[in-house]
């Protein structure tokens, strides 16, 4: 079996290869390229044929490609998506116009709305039609007039529109006008993208609902064009492989189900990172993982406890300030990495980030014009990373830019050294992370002292420890391949599909009526569930499936996830999921209410296969305290002390299983540092994870 | 005095002031239960000092924000400093004792460290119905003892121990305690989080550096809106207008004086010359209302969260180079026991006049005239339990143009910003159906180089009789346009019943108690905003964009922008006439 991972950022594209060899041993390669913007899947082919020469193994042998894309959230940021035609209910034009009416900023004046000024569907193209449904049953009050719908759908035609949705209001509770219209549609626009509000997301919501249709049509025709593109340019290089595309849920799913469903690549990038984060916490021992994958311009940051990946509340899953409800992991990201910009305001105020120099101009040391100074010049500054070690020494740069940055831009204007303004702008980027963690976290009910933090991307593990001390993590792992941990991830994941229905229902009072209705639901979406892992060729025995109600108390207006026993919902066993509501809100908000009626609104299946995972080879076994062959050379690191303190460098490829490293120390490898600071031991695990500690 | 706290500890305190506030608001409005709290987040919450300095508050609804101080200065008539207890939790709604106005209570708790007190965590929300005249809002009442039940500075917890008298008195005076009691026990534990937060915040960095780099802090947030102010030519500005009567006196026009006093790097609001208080509740308290308006006026003006690069620490010092004032027995500063409930509208214009007062002075921050109105709407009815139903509902209006861009269409302007509730939730839960929410298309926007926001319309439907009390206002006083543009439109409200047209009425912007029949619908048509530049300046593939858009017609184009179209065979319909327009620009200039 072989098995390659695809993971493309702004800069480079990552490649990770598997190949299993007779006898249950695994080899892994990795490798990087460019990434190719216009179209990302030139650099992932290249990427994958390169792969393919140093691993010796021919395109045709591989038999998965797992690939996580950025191509449908570019587009969302960017707004270079299809030309978007909607048919809505009369009377109800601008649901997407109006969004929850609230501003973006509450105390401006000049501010933007950028759901008015770049909407996902023009005012011209929003074309309300006569159909009425009415709550609480979905009974058609008004039927759906089908001339109107016909005159729509010829003059979107007409226009020569990519793309169309049909969102009807309280269409989840009946989805027989949008069908309807659906068909019309297709009939004068065969070749159009076209989906309803309630295939999308089939919960209750209107402005939610339609505008994650929307979306899910604004990047539907480029994301399947690019999709099938990247299938046509494997199969002409040769790869035959079953592509799998990551999904913002963990998951993964083919093309064809991305493509006609894109909204849920929408984290596709980031879900890599943290499935790459559950995996190396598994192969060293970690149950609770808080991971923050740190890049040039942001960090994102999750959640794993006991295992499992945490699920964000669908009332929070936002893409570009536009609401996306589909199911994604809680990934939280801010604006602070290695490029973030330190500064002093007008006011004096000593500031660093969000603005980042970004891969161009980049760190004023890379000395491509760059004169403000960055998180990274301020590691310099310190000798926390060293200049002739940037990418294995591949990126030439100059320390005394960040020594002049610095000093120009902070330690002057303050009247700070330079290294003390250099400890500073670690101090201010680590606390803005620190913050973000613990709203992650902390404010969520995670008690960040049972939890490992886990820091990747490049400069993760240069922050992860001084991290750690912050929230009050109980240690640090430094993976193997800090760099590629989000490709690693690719090889990691399990097939993973979900299906939502919207039921309202107060499960205490729930009588037989009630609760056949509930289990008629369940029966449907296991049985949608069920078909679309056959029709992954997956056998019946290895389908998982989940069942969860998505409750609140009756009048909240916020649900969360509870799940449900497998069997049929009874009065007898409705408890359980009454009493799994009570404990998810206990931890969440500190509180749980049990004299209350409990509403489920949607039911979910969660439908699962896993796939083979990724194993990385054992290190060979070592043991020693500081091993004299790691040794590479000993240079001044300056440490929260401000005292420039000889420290020795270890080559992260020379050390073995069970060999520790005393702090101070830095452990170098191709694109990353690992700090340990005076007082932390570090012991490198079995898979070259690190984990770091106070000795 | 302490000594100055470094630059890089301050930025690390701020950050941790900013995340407990948000903190707060967000248990605040995620275990809230009226949807007035958890869907519209009317509500504040923040962190203060024992001297009622706002060290950090949450970015909600900016009414709430900048109040709480207010509420503080009015508990310490009943609460001494020294009477307050590790534990205690104090409600708080008095509108002549700093509250915002009686259905804004407040939850207060204490926060001691190494057993002396040091501050205080707080929040505030508006609550659905507290058991005033009519339910959920009230407007042409007699007097404050009408808005229901005043809480003055009373300890809902002593020292960790509920009062259950009190707890059962409240129960007992809502006409929905599921609702009512819920909301309090969500101010309770987002007070508790912030009570916690801060002890742990002092324990990490001192209480010395803590409190000195609030003080820096403020400091720090003081001097960046007196830079703005001082760039500002002294002198007095001077803006007027009027609101469309008192809820109970038709036709009698109130009006608004404001007169902003620029000197140095200070400024004064003074509102001599507006009406005397009125006779129902639309009054302002001026404590815990009317400062707060002219606090937010200055932030929103000067220190522009969109345009500023640096975000401003949100604490007390923004307050202090602003000064107010208006004669005691005058809407803004009214006379108890006079009623002060309704008070929104007026509010929202004092805002929207201080920026017309201000807009030659500083063309590039100001705005033409907004909506600067609310349509706040109580449904209400009784279900066949018996049970009480109230639902409140903010409906939103639209922005003024800017010197740069268009105003905002259907929007929360100014003082308020809460979000609107989901339809289909309210239809699968309330006796009441939306039939019509989208662009009002009876009226174009105030043409201009930028146009002014479109107004709203909204329609809803009773399935059963019931009730409804409306609190708005601009029927009459149009926003304006501003260095050339023109002036938008007024808002109106319709009251329709789908069984029988010839039912259909117009009604006053505000109104109490309305009864309704099964098959009733009530309208609200917002006002628009005003135009920013001449019309004729305006880029004619804009023009065009809003007519395909249907914002505007082709006759209003022509009309009003001066831009001529050909008729196009692409689905569309139009294109720019660059030359016909030319000419037909130049046409109108001579006019």
């Amino acid at each position: 079996m072989i098995r390659v991972g695809v993971d493309v950022g702004g800069t480079f594209t990552d490649i990770v290869l598997e190949r299993s060899l007779p006898g249950g041993d695994q080899q892994v390669f990795v490798h990087k390229v460019s990434s190719t913007p216009a179209d990302q899947s030139e650099g992932v082919v290249r990427g994958i044929v390169e792969i393919c020469g140093h691993a010796d193994v021919k395109p045709a042998d591989i038999d998965f490609v797992f690939h996580g894309t950025t191509v449908a959230t570019n587009m969302v940021i960017e707004r270079n998506g299809a030309e978007v035609g909607m048919i809505t209910t009369k009377g109800f034009r601008d649901i997407m116009h109006m969004g929850r009416h609230k501003r973006p900023h509450n105390f401006s004046l000049q501010f933007d709305v950028p759901w008015q000024s770049k909407p996902l569907v023009k005012r011209r193209n929003r074309i309300a039609v006569t159909e009425r449904l009415m709550p609480p049953t979905g009974n058609i009050e008004v039927p759906l007039n089908l001339d109107e719908v016909k005159h729509a759908a010829d003059l979107f035609a007409k226009r020569k529109l990519d793309a169309v949705v049909i969102s009807f209001l309280f269409s989840f509770l009946n989805d027989v006008h949008e069908q309807k219209a659906k068909e019309i549609v297709k009939a004068a626009m065969p070749n159009a993208f076209v989906c309803t509000s309630s295939e999308v997301v089939n919960v209750m919501r209107e402005y939610e609902r339609f505008s994650s249709c929307a979306m899910n049509a604004y990047i539907g025709p480029k994301t399947s064009t690019y999709l099938n593109n990247l299938e046509g340019r494997l199969r002409h290089a040769g790869v035959k492989a079953s592509v799998r595309i990551m999904q913002s849920n963990g998951g993964i799913s083919t093309i064809d189900n991305s493509s006609k469903l894109p909204i849920g690549l929408l984290l596709s990038g980031p879900a890599g990172g943290v499935m790459g984060g559950r995996w190396t916490g598994e192969n060293s021992g970690k149950q609770n993982v808080i991971t923050i994958d740190i890049g040039g311009t942001s960090a994102d940051i999750s959640v794993i406890e006991k295992g499992e990946l945490r699920v964000k509340n669908p009332r929070d899953t936002e893409v570009a300030g536009l609401p996306v409800l589909v199911p994604m992991i809680d990934i939280d990201a801010i604006g602070a990495g290695g490029g973030s910009i330190a500064y002093i305001d007008a006011g004096g105020a000593f500031r660093v980030g969000p603005r980042s120099a970004g891969a161009v101009p980049g760190p004023a040391c890379y000395g491509k014009g760059g004169t403000e100074p960055t998180v990274t010049d301020a590691q310099v500054v310190l000798g926390r990373l060293d200049i002739d070690q940037f990418l294995g020494g591949d990126l030439k740069i100059e320390g005394s830019l960040s020594h002049t940055a610095v000093d120009t831009h902070i330690a002057k204007k303050l009247g700070l050294s330079v290294t003390d303004a250099a400890i500073g702008i670690l101090k201010i980027i680590n606390n803005n992370m620190a913050l973000a963690i613990n709203s992650n976290s902390v404010a969520k009910g995670v008690d960040p002292r049972n939890f490992t933090l886990m820091g990747f991307g490049g400069a993760g593990p240069l922050h992860a420890v001084a991290l750690a001390e912050m929230i009050h993590a109980k240690d640090v792992i430094s993976p193997a391949h800090p760099g590629i941990t989000a490709a690693m991830g690719l090889l990691v994941t399990e097939l993973r599909y979900e299906f939502t229905r919207s039921v309202l229902t107060v499960l205490n009072t729930a009588g037989e009526a009630e609760f056949a209705s509930i289990n008629a639901s369940f029966d449907k979406l296991l049985s949608e569930a069920r078909a679309q892992l056959d029709a992954d060729s997956i056998p019946a025995v290895e389908q998982v499936f989940t069942k969860i109600a998505e409750c609140r108390y009756v009048g909240q207006g916020f649900e969360l996830r509870a799940e449900l026993p497998a069997e049929a919902l009874t009065k007898g066993n409705v408890d359980v999921a009454i009493r799994n509501f009570f404990n998810a809100h206990k931890q969440v908000y500190g509180h749980a209410f049990e004299d209350q009626m409990v509403e489920v609104v949607t039911l979910r299946v969660v439908a699962t296969a896993n796939v083979e995972t990724l194993k990385l080879p054992k290190l060979e076994k070592g043991g020693q305290k500081n091993p004299e062959a790691a040794k590479l050379y000993v240079r001044d690191t300056v440490f929260d002390d401000g005292k420039p303190t000889p420290t020795t460098r270890f080559a992260r490829g020379k050390l073995k299983d069970g060999d520790t490293v005393s702090g101070p120390a830095l452990i170098v490898q191709h694109n990353s540092t690992t700090l340990v600071p005076p007082g932390y031991l570090a012991t490198v695990l079995t898979y070259g994870d690190i984990h770091v500690a106070r000795s | 005095m302490s000594k100055t706290v470094d630059p890089i500890t301050l930025q690390v305190v701020a950050g941790a002031l900013h995340a407990i506030a948000e903190q707060m608001g967000n248990v605040l409005y995620r275990m809230s239960y009226s949807s007035i709290i958890r869907e519209s987040q009317d509500l504040g919450a923040g962190l203060f000092d024992k001297d009622f300095n706002t060290l950090c508050e949450s970015d909600s609804t900016p009414m709430h924000i900048g109040s709480l101080p207010g509420y503080l200065r009015g508990i310490e008539k009943t609460i001494p400093l020294d009477a307050w207890k590790p534990g205690d939790c104090v409600i708080h709604n008095h509108p002549y004792y700093g509250a915002s106005h009686s259905p804004d209570i407040a939850i207060v708790m204490p926060v001691f460290y190494e057993g002396e007190l040091v501050g205080f965590a707080g929040n505030t929300a508006h609550h659905v119905d507290i058991g005033a005249a009519t339910p959920g809002l009230i407007i042409d009442v007699p007097d404050m003892y009408a808005e229901g039940m005043l809480l003055n500075g009373l300890k809902l917890y002593n020292e960790g121990v509920r009062n259950e008298s009190l707890w059962r008195y409240i129960r007992d005076n809502t006409r929905v305690p599921s609702l009512v009691m819920g909301d309090l026990e969500a101010q309770i534990a987002s007070a508790e989080l912030g009570v916690r937060r801060f002890q742990e915040l002092l324990a990490t960095y001192t209480k010395e550096t803590v409190i000195q780099s609030c003080h820096q802090l403020m400091d720090y947030s003081e001097s960046m809106l007196r830079r703005a102010i001082s760039e500002i030519p002294d002198g007095d500005y001077t803006a007027e207008g009027f609101l469309d009567d008192d809820g109970r006196n038709r036709g009698v026009t109130l009006p608004i004086k404001v007169t902003v006093k620029v000197r140095g790097d200070g400024v004064e609001v003074d509102l001599t010359g507006s009406s005397p208080q009125v006779p129902t509740a639309f009054n302002v308290p001026f404590e815990g209302s009317t400062k707060v308006a002219c606090y937010f006026a200055f932030r929103a003006l000067l220190l522009d969260t969109y345009t500023l690069a640096d975000p401003i620490p949100a604490n007390e010092g923004s307050f202090r180079p602003v000064k107010v004032t208006a004669p005691l027995g005058s809407i803004f500063n009214p006379i108890a026991p006079a009623a002060a409930e309704a008070r929104f509208c007026q509010i929202q214009r004092v805002v929207d006049l201080i920026i017309k007062a201000l807009a030659p002075v500083v063309p590039d921050k100001a705005t033409a005239g907004n909506s600067a109105t609310l349509s706040f709407a109580a449904y209400s009815g009784v279900r066949s339990s018996g049970d009480y139903w109230v639902f409140l509902e903010v409906n939103e209006a639209a922005m003024g143009a800017r010197s740069t861009s268009d105003g905002p269409d259907t929007i929360e302007e100014l003082m308020r910003n809460t979000r609107n509730n989901p339809l289909e939730d309210l239809g699968m839960h309330l006796p009441l159906i939306c039939d019509r929410y989208e662009i009002r298309d009876d009226v174009f926007p105030g043409a201009g180089k930028f146009r002014g926001g479109a107004g709203v319309v909204k329609s809803q439907r009773f399935l059963s009789p019931g009730f409804v009390t409306h609190e708005s206002d601009r029927h009459e006083d149009a926003p304006w346009g501003v260095f050339g543009g023109h002036p938008g439109m007024v808002g109106k409200m319709e009251v329709d019943n789908i069984f029988d047209p010839s039912k259909k009425r117009s009604a006053y912007a505000k109104f109490s108690g309305l009864r309704v029949d099964e098959g009733d619908v009530v309208s609200y048509f917002s006002p628009s905003g005003g135009g920013y530049g001449s019309p004729l300046e305006r880029d004619p593939a804009k023009v065009l964009d809003d007519v395909l858009d249907d914002f505007i017609s082709v006759e209003h184009a022509f009309e009003v922008y001066g831009v001529v179209f050909d008729d196009v065979d692409d689905g569309y319909g139009y294109a720019v006439n660059a030359a016909k327009t030319q000419t037909r620009r130049a046409e109108l200039a001579r006019a």
